[in-house]
């Protein structure tokens, strides 16, 4: 009877040290916090609930302590573990453009056809990337490092992952991370720095309704956008690619099964689990160090350079333009290329001040003129640094 | 057609222009094995070392090594079909022991190299394309003659100095340090160089495409541009503009009447009387029957 009570209490013994809560450390206990802390913004903010649910669960479930030498094979990091084979859509990066094709087929890239000068703004908003990318030589990143961590101002997730595979693969979880989270939350961030740099007359100012854009000129779009872009910088392939296919699936209007299908269950699949998986990948043993922490700082700055000069840039070209061509100052946020959120921001804020002044169509040019700068501001740092 | 001709000939002649750009190159040759490289069967053979210069896998099988020691005694030597180990993974190397021994695997040829004079070595695809070819001077004992860098177009004869040393079945020449980055951050420490020059360049592309749809934009606003007439334009502008609103009101209201959602719902229920034959007063009372006087 002894030796059977000490049988199972060694069994018990044993199974205690596969508990969570034998292995619990108090990083662990952070990284929960800040899981909750992001489901409690989506659900009680709603502040984009879409990533932030996912990325904020993800966090929790990469945080769930277990014994790491068991060889459980769950861990994220644990080759061929389940999550391990989901993470490799974001180390490989099929997932991001995977979204772009969706976002492409949901976009309506009237705007933009009809004002093309709204390219600019988004080429200014990329002064985020480099701004970050100095202020991260100060602190004494490498050049490389630097280059990665910048990127995050250009608030593109796929074009963070990319980039930072390439100039520094063991900073890509912190990067990744920044870069999401800082994109779900541009409401946080943008609105406070809009207000500060616009008057109360410059937020109310109307722009003129765009034009009627044609059906042929909606689908040349997306292909000479392509040749063009792509062209110039053929590290966006994969992005830009994607994004202009899944437009043309649209405004063809041959195809609307495969726009249905790309702008509903497929980018709707793959923003769970990339959101999911980019929120289990911040293990606290991984993702807790000194260098995390001032990546998520500069993350910050570099969304906050990135909106100040996209407005300020507004404000400035509005100086040479004429009266009845001004930009709306509101829209300058849009450059950062959180599609389709910092344009839902101009929206919202527009609306605050005038209830009848409509910004998101104005706003989805500089919008998508910011994908297009980020992916060029990649590849300039990728063919400088490499 | 004409153009269409025009391209395909185009594309043609520039298919044809394919040299140098061979995925699989001949990197490196050893003809005098003293003390160099063993093979599996401890012994110095001469070796040839190819390298797949894309970055995608690439299977050896079914490949030429062609020698010639002499003009018109040209040796081949077909990579056998059915070994793993000739898939060649991106940017890696391949090593063949030039023993004349191909019994002893796959990677060793039937053929050996000249060490007294200059041989020319061919690598050619299954299809027996030529992807490259060198002629390798006669060398001295454990020297090699080899790519200054892996794929790079000049050769040098590596001695096996500190700076040319001899590298079977790995790199040419080490890479131990970026010096772009180095350079970067010698002369720009600040990042001030490279921010403006990035953003230049991210101005300079958008500025393209600005440029672009914009004279589409003013090709299609033209050609959609109605026949002049002589009113007055500003006035019809304005009118055109008010009406459109106006549609868009009207539209706007109809879809929401005709639709029949609303904004804020009264959450009382209405029975409206219909009538039917069915409920019709007169048609359910019995017709009164006549007196006959």
């Amino acid at each position: 009877m002894g030796e059977f009570a000490s049988f199972i209490a060694n069994n018990l013994a044993d199974f205690w040290t596969y508990t969570g809560f034998c292995n619990a450390t108090p990083g662990h206990l952070v990284m929960i916090l800040v899981g909750l802390f992001f489901i409690y913004l989506a659900i009680a903010k709603e502040f984009e609930p879409m990533l932030l649910i996912p990325i904020g669960f993800g966090i929790l479930i990469g945080n769930i302590p277990f014994n790491t030498e068991a060889g459980l094979m769950v861990g994220i990091y644990e080759e061929g573990s389940v999550l391990n084979i989901l993470y490799q859509g974001v180390t490989s990066g099929w997932y991001p453009p995977l979204i772009f094709l969706g976002i492409g087929a949901m976009t309506d890239f009237s705007a933009l056809i009809s004002n093309p000068k709204l390219l600019l703004i988004g080429a200014a908003a990329q002064f985020g990337i480099f701004g970050a990318y100095m202020i991260a030589l100060e602190m004494g990143f490498n050049p490389m490092q630097a280059g990665a961590i910048g990127i995050i101002g250009g608030a593109d997730g796929p074009t963070a992952i990319f980039l930072s595979s390439k100039l520094a693969p063991n900073l890509m979880g912190a990067i990744a991370v920044s870069a999401y989270s800082y994109m779900a939350l541009v409401p946080v961030i943008q609105p406070p720095i809009m207000r500060l740099l616009t008057t109360k007359k410059e937020r109310v100012m109307r722009m003129a309704p765009p034009r009627r854009v044609s059906h042929t000129e909606k689908v040349m779009f997306p292909i000479v956008g392509l040749l063009l872009t792509c062209f110039l910088v053929p590290s966006g392939l994969p992005l830009l690619g994607m994004l202009f296919f899944g437009n043309l699936l649209k405004e063809s209007g041959v195809t609307r099964r495969l726009a249905e299908t790309a702008r509903g269950p497929l980018i709707d699949t793959i923003t769970m689990l990339l959101g999911l998986t980019v929120g289990a990948s911040t293990q606290a043993s991984e993702f807790l160090t000194w260098d995390s922490i001032k990546i998520f700082m500069l993350g910050a700055l570099s969304f906050i350079i990135a909106t100040a000069s996209g407005v300020l840039f507004v404000k400035i070209f509005n100086l040479i333009l004429p009266k009845h061509k001004r930009i709306n100052p509101l829209i300058g946020n849009a450059g950062v290329s959180a599609v389709p959120d910092s344009a839902r921001i101009s929206q919202i804020l527009g609306l605050e001040y005038d209830p009848t002044n409509y910004l998101l169509m104005h706003a989805m040019g500089p919008n998508v003129a910011g994908v297009i700068g980020s992916a060029v501001a990649a590849g300039i740092l990728l063919g400088f640094l490499m | 057609m004409f153009l269409f001709g025009l391209l395909l000939a185009t594309g043609l002649a520039s298919c044809t222009r394919q040299d140098g750009t061979a995925k699989i190159l001949i990197n490196e040759v050893l003809t005098n094995n003293v003390t160099n490289f063993q093979d599996d069967y401890g012994i110095h053979s001469a070796w040839i070392e190819v390298f797949n210069k894309s970055y995608n896998s690439v299977n050896l099988a079914g490949y030429f090594l062609k020698v010639s020691n002499q003009p018109g005694d040209t040796i081949t030597y077909i990579v056998p079909k059915g070994d793993v180990l000739t898939k060649v993974s991106p940017r890696q190397h391949a090593l063949f022991w030039a023993d004349g021994k191909p019994n002893r695997g796959t990677f060793h040829t039937n053929f050996t190299l000249n060490t007294t004079q200059p041989c020319w070595v061919g690598l050619y695809d299954s299809g027996k394309k030529l992807l490259d070819e060198i002629v390798v001077p006669v060398l001295n004992p454990d020297e090699s003659y080899a790519r200054v860098q892996d794929a790079s177009k000049d050769w040098e004869i590596k001695s096996g100095s500190k700076t040319k040393y001899v590298t079977p079945s790995t790199n040419n020449q080490t890479i131990e340090r970026n010096e772009k980055v180095e350079k970067f951050e010698v002369h720009d420490s600040s990042g001030i160089g490279m921010s403006l020059t990035a953003m230049l360049v991210v101005f300079c592309g958008l500025i393209l495409l600005y440029i672009f749809f914009r004279i589409l934009g003013k090709a299609v606003f033209n050609k959609s541009k109605p026949v002049k007439q002589p009113v007055n334009m500003k006035q019809e502008e304005n009118t055109n503009k008010s009406a459109e609103e106006v549609f868009a009101a009207i539209a706007m209201a109809l879809h929401e009447e005709l639709g029949g959602v609303h904004d804020i719902e009264s959450n009382k229920l209405t029975i409206r009387r219909v009538h039917t034959p069915w409920s019709d007063k007169y048609n359910a009372l019995r017709v009164i029957p006549r007196k006959n006087s």
